[in-house]
């Protein structure tokens, strides 16, 4: 190991700069030697406030029930199910870089997809949480799953809801193990390198005795292949099943055909800005600009542009639609959403998802961190309101005038979702500090000397 | 390899081969056109409904390899250099595609019901509608739509010149610089013309989801007649020396994708209806679900979906010409299939039928569009022969 | 008498090397071997000859078994277990039953990928007669080894070393038990 150059090369090195052994040294010495910035320190125990923020609503839920929140006939899906949407819709990017990526051979996203990926996991762990706390009896949640029982009863499976069950635990299950498989190499390496004896017990039986044999990688990349061709249609179908809950049933702004794509297209988009969202601060505090390059992010802003094309598109046709389909619920909700109670949310969220990302097309604010940033942090909150707006008028005004209320969000609702928030980073800080946030071996394959150089008569 | 080294040009015997092969769809063309006109002095009603759903056909011939093209220069690859000469030829096609919409507009009596000043006053649903379902808005529409994808594949076609005749410095940016605004144009205006052409046919009907379908399907349609004509062109010189297995698994992963997408979207389209169950939205579905035409449904589950998609999972199949060719025309025969269940149904409530008139105006439309197609490809070297990347697109083929 | 050993493991620096070696140990006859690199080398896949490997099969069988139990399940539940009348839908409500079909294919199907991956490297092992070599803890970071192991027929100590020698590597160890 003394062969090595300087582990700390300057900041601003290109790829080519770079060895298997500095790549290796310098993603793992953020787990293993290097100090833990006091960045870190600060994200992360502002993660544990705000997750102990989210144990308290939790508790205080378990104690008084759902009437904690602002649910309120006829609003009886109001953050919960917002929020739900909205984190694992956040998730999405991180398959899609991992699975669809890979499929394509687009080999730029190496370097992001492991961090990518554990964002999808900890996005899911946290969407998984309001539709249980929302059941009123979490602790009867094993009711959704069809299992024999003495009451003799069982779930309905044409109902939505029950798909979601599925495909919910199906995604965070794939998810869960495709990172863990990307992990098994890379915590090999963790294992060979670390001098903490208990650290190295611990990512030697994590890593399962992984010894980089050419007859197991020749399996492994089968295997990852096959993962990555499942995974691509799974998280096409969570996305589809969560449009269900709203489109099968017929109630007027959710019931309409193109909502699946739309909402897929939709989860990509947040999924990407969360990417950047946590890309940009985490490269400049650990100097991985080598790593997650300036292409990195004006890739992930192309593809939140297009997507953001796409929901623009749905906006358009849904109005249309509303219109020419000749529905009169159909009409009043369309035009309750944009004059009614919700029209400030409504407007906002056309100018934070339509309005501002169209700065993506000049590549002049995509060459600048800092904007998109800004452009990633403003896509999120549009994105929140978008769910927030479908779920929340559609319901506040519905077929019957005598029954419209407005939904009013108490501090519990608020505490909830800030809490998950707060449960996100912690997880997420948490794999920062111990797991390796960049795939080591995948950038090692990035290297021009891993290239075989054929000898001219083979 | 290196690009200098080739002559992208249509060698002499492709130039024979393709002089047959136009002849002889011409040929075709003539005959299908002369026996639907004979159709349409016995039945107009029946002439302008097979007109219709073969005329859908053609224009995601044409529109497709457009959208291709434009996607090309965004996303960039080498599968976009590969086909990029074909899907210039098809652009370069679009004002005989225009021309071809003619019958429609005189035959438009026929086929709208809310073309009829009378009905419309006598219908509650299309006097809402009538704003947007009226001829000369109808004609405005048109007009925008054939305009735009001329100018589309007229500005890109001619950057393409320039670029062989001055050296790629003199485009550069350009085509890709207009594809992005040109893919949005292509999105909405095949949506809109999905519910002018084919939605208000049913005029009580609507999916959000229509647009969608028909762009999946103009961009599989287009993809599978691609790959049909690499295939064709494969045996020939210059493509022979060029083409390469991978080349083709490239293109066989869109088709891949894009037959999963069909489905995708069909399948959500029919689920959300058939959930749903309202009064005006389901009935689309019983006329296409009852009399016969649940078997055009079965057939398109299995054919449209089932058979390509566990054929085309295989690698080795994606890099056998002549077997994903095979496909490629088989899928081009159930997006035939599928016109005629979007569209039929409409007028043949009681059960399901064929008339000779639905095959004489696929083989007229078809013919012709194919022989000026094939006219237009011969014009021009099968590759770009001044693209920056070209080296590396023939190496990504050794690899 | 000489203490047994599992095998000679040659140290190389560059994927190349390695892939040259791989080839030329096959050419020589060798059978029993195998190579260790810090990520997957695709060329070394030819080398050894270890193309086709029964994961699909295994995924393609889970996928089938996924998606009918996921089927059959509500098909069971909804028409003969407990049939009961929702919104007038037909007790086999298949378009209804498609999408949990679909998550447990993709269940399936993944479980059996990992767990077939798992089985065929013949993973978990946390002991392994090539973890004694010092060096091989490189083999995670930047090294590239090729092992010959002693049950090859063509397995000679003294004439292996030298022909692993001829290979020009970094150094040659050998690999106790």
């Amino acid at each position: 190991m003394a062969d090595e150059p300087n582990v700390h090369q300057p900041k601003t090195d290109i790829a080519p700069g770079y060895t298997f052994g500095t790549v290796t040294d310098q993603i793992a010495s953020v787990v293993l030697t290097r100090r833990t910035p006091f960045f870190w320190y600060a994200a992360f125990g502002a993660g544990l406030v705000l997750l102990l923020l989210f144990l308290l609503a939790v508790g205080v839920l378990f104690v008084k029930g759902t009437g904690i929140w602002g649910l309120r006939t006829p609003v009886m899906w109001g953050f919960a199910i917002t929020n739900f949407v909205w984190w694992i819709g956040i998730g999405h990017a991180g398959t899609l870089i991992s699975a669809i990526l890979l499929l394509l051979n687009q080999r730029w996203r190496n370097s992001i997809n492991r961090f990518a990926e554990a964002m999808t996991l900890f996005a899911v762990a946290c969407a998984g949480m309001f539709p249980v706390l929302h059941l009123g009896r979490p602790w009867l949640a094993y009711w959704l799953f069809p299992y024999p029982n003495t009451m003799g009863v069982q779930p309905n499976f044409r109902s939505p809801l029950v798909w979601d069950v599925f495909a919910v635990s199906t995604y965070a299950t794939v998810s869960l193990m495709f990172w863990f498989v990307g992990l098994m190499p890379d915590l090999a390496t963790l294992r060979d390198r670390t001098h903490n004896r208990l650290a190295r017990f611990a990512y030697g039986i994590l890593a399962m005795g992984w010894r980089g044999s050419a007859r197991h990688w020749s399996v492994y990349e089968t295997a990852t292949l096959l993962l990555a061709g499942l995974a691509t249609p799974l998280v096409l179908s969570v996305h589809t099943v969560v449009s269900f809950d709203f489109t099968i049933a017929i109630v007027p702004g959710w019931h309409t055909t193109f909502l699946p794509p739309y909402f897929v297209a939709g989860a990509i988009y947040s999924g990407f800005a969360m990417v950047l969202a946590l890309a940009i601060p985490l490269r400049s505090i650990y100097g991985l600009q080598g790593l997650i390059t300036d292409r990195h992010l004006d890739n992930s802003a192309k593809v939140m542009l297009a997507t953001g094309l796409i929901v623009a598109y749905a906006y358009i046709l849904e109005t249309f639609s509303a219109w020419y389909g000749g529905n009169t619920y159909e009409q009043a909700m369309v035009w309750h959403r944009m004059t009614g109670p919700y029209a400030v949310s409504y407007w906002s969220l056309m100018l934070c998802n339509i309005l501002a990302p169209q700065a993506l097309w000049f590549k002049r604010v995509r060459s600048k961190p800092v904007f998109l940033f800004i452009s990633a942090i403003v896509v999120l909150v549009g994105m929140w309101l978008e769910r927030y707006v479908i779920i929340v008028s559609s319901l506040a005004q519905d077929f019957l005038p005598s029954s419209w209320s407005i939904f009013q969000a108490t501090r519990w609702d608020w505490a909830t979702y800030i809490g998950t928030i707060g449960l996100f980073l912690f997880l997420f800080f948490l794999f920062i500090r111990l797991l390796p946030m960049i795939s080591i071996f995948e950038v090692r394959t990035l290297l021009p000397s891993a290239k075989v150089e054929e000898e001219a008569e083979s | 390899m290196t690009a200098q080294g080739l002559d992208f040009q249509v060698s002499p015997e492709l130039r024979a081969d393709l002089k047959k092969w136009r002849t002889r769809s011409l040929a075709i063309g003539i005959f299908g056109a002369l026996s639907s006109v004979a159709g349409l002095l016995i039945s107009p009603f029946q002439f302008y409904h097979s007109y219709l759903w073969a005329y859908l056909f053609v224009v995601a011939l044409a529109v497709g390899p457009l959208a291709w093209l434009m996607l090309q220069y965004v996303t960039g690859g080498a599968w976009g250099v590969i086909i990029r000469r074909p899907c210039e030829a098809a652009a370069r096609t679009l004002p005989l595609v225009a021309l071809m919409f003619l019958p429609i507009l005189i035959g438009i009596r026929n086929l709208y019901e809310w073309s009829h000043p009378a009905r419309v006053l006598a219908d509650e649903a299309l006097r809402h509608k009538q704003p947007y379902l009226n001829v000369p808005f109808f004609l405005v529409r048109t007009a925008i739509y054939f305009a735009g994808w001329w100018f589309l594949g007229w500005y890109l076609n001619r950057c393409s010149a320039r670029e062989d005749s001055e050296g790629h410095a003199a485009v550069h940016g350009k085509m890709s610089a207009i594809s992005g605004p040109g893919l949005i144009f292509w999105g909405l205006s095949v949506t809109f013309m999905s519910i002018d052409w084919v939605l208000s046919l049913h005029p009580e009907w609507f999916s959000t989801m229509f647009g969608l379908l028909f762009m999946a399907s103009q961009g599989l349609t287009s993809m599978a007649f691609l790959i049909a004509l690499m295939v064709l062109l494969y045996y020939r010189r210059p493509m022979s020396d060029i083409l390469t297995p991978r080349h083709l698994h490239d293109l066989g992963k869109f088709l891949l994708a894009l037959v999963m997408v069909w489905a995708y979207f069909s399948f959500c389209q029919f689920l959300i209806i058939w959930a749903g169950n309202l009064p005006e939205e389901i009935p689309w579905y019983i006329a296409r679900l009852n009399h016969g035409w649940q078997y055009v449904a079965l057939a398109l589950v299995i054919g449209h979906f089932a058979l390509p998609f566990s054929l085309l999972l295989s690698r080795d199949l994606k890099r056998n010409f002549k077997l994903l060719a095979s496909i490629a025309v088989f899928i081009l025969c159930m997006r035939l299939v599928d016109l005629y269940w979007l569209v039929a149904p409409d007028f043949r409530k009681e059960s399901f039928g064929l008339s000779w008139m639905d095959f004489t105006a696929p083989m007229g439309l078809i013919g012709i569009w194919l022989a000026y197609f094939l006219y237009q490809l011969e014009k021009r070297p099968l590759l770009p022969p001044n693209h920056p990347h070209l080296e590396e697109v023939l190496e990504h083929g050794r690899e | 008498m000489i203490k047994p050993i599992y095998g000679l493991m040659a140290e190389f620096e560059t994927p190349t090397a390695l892939v040259a070696a791989a080839r030329a140990a096959r050419e020589k006859g060798y059978r029993k071997l195998d190579a260790y690199s810090p990520f997957p080398i695709e060329e070394l896949t030819d080398a050894l000859h270890l193309h086709h490997n029964k994961l699909p099969l295994i995924v393609l069988l889970g996928g089938i078994v996924g998606g009918l139990a996921g089927y059959l399940l509500q098909y069971y539940v909804t028409v003969v277990y407990f049939p009961i009348n929702i919104a007038g839908r037909p007790l086999h409500s298949w378009p209804s039953y498609i999408v949990i079909a679909f998550e447990t294919t993709i269940l399936f199907a993944a479980i059996s990928a990992v767990l077939g991956m798992l089985a065929l490297c013949g993973l978990p092992m946390p002991y392994h007669p090539t973890f004694n070599v010092p060096r091989f803890a490189l083999a995670s970071r930047n090294r590239f080894f090729l092992c010959i192991e002693s049950r090859d027929p063509l397995f000679d100590r003294a004439s292996t070393i030298e022909f692993l020698e001829t290979l020009e590597p970094r150094e040659v160890s050998e690999v106790a038990p």
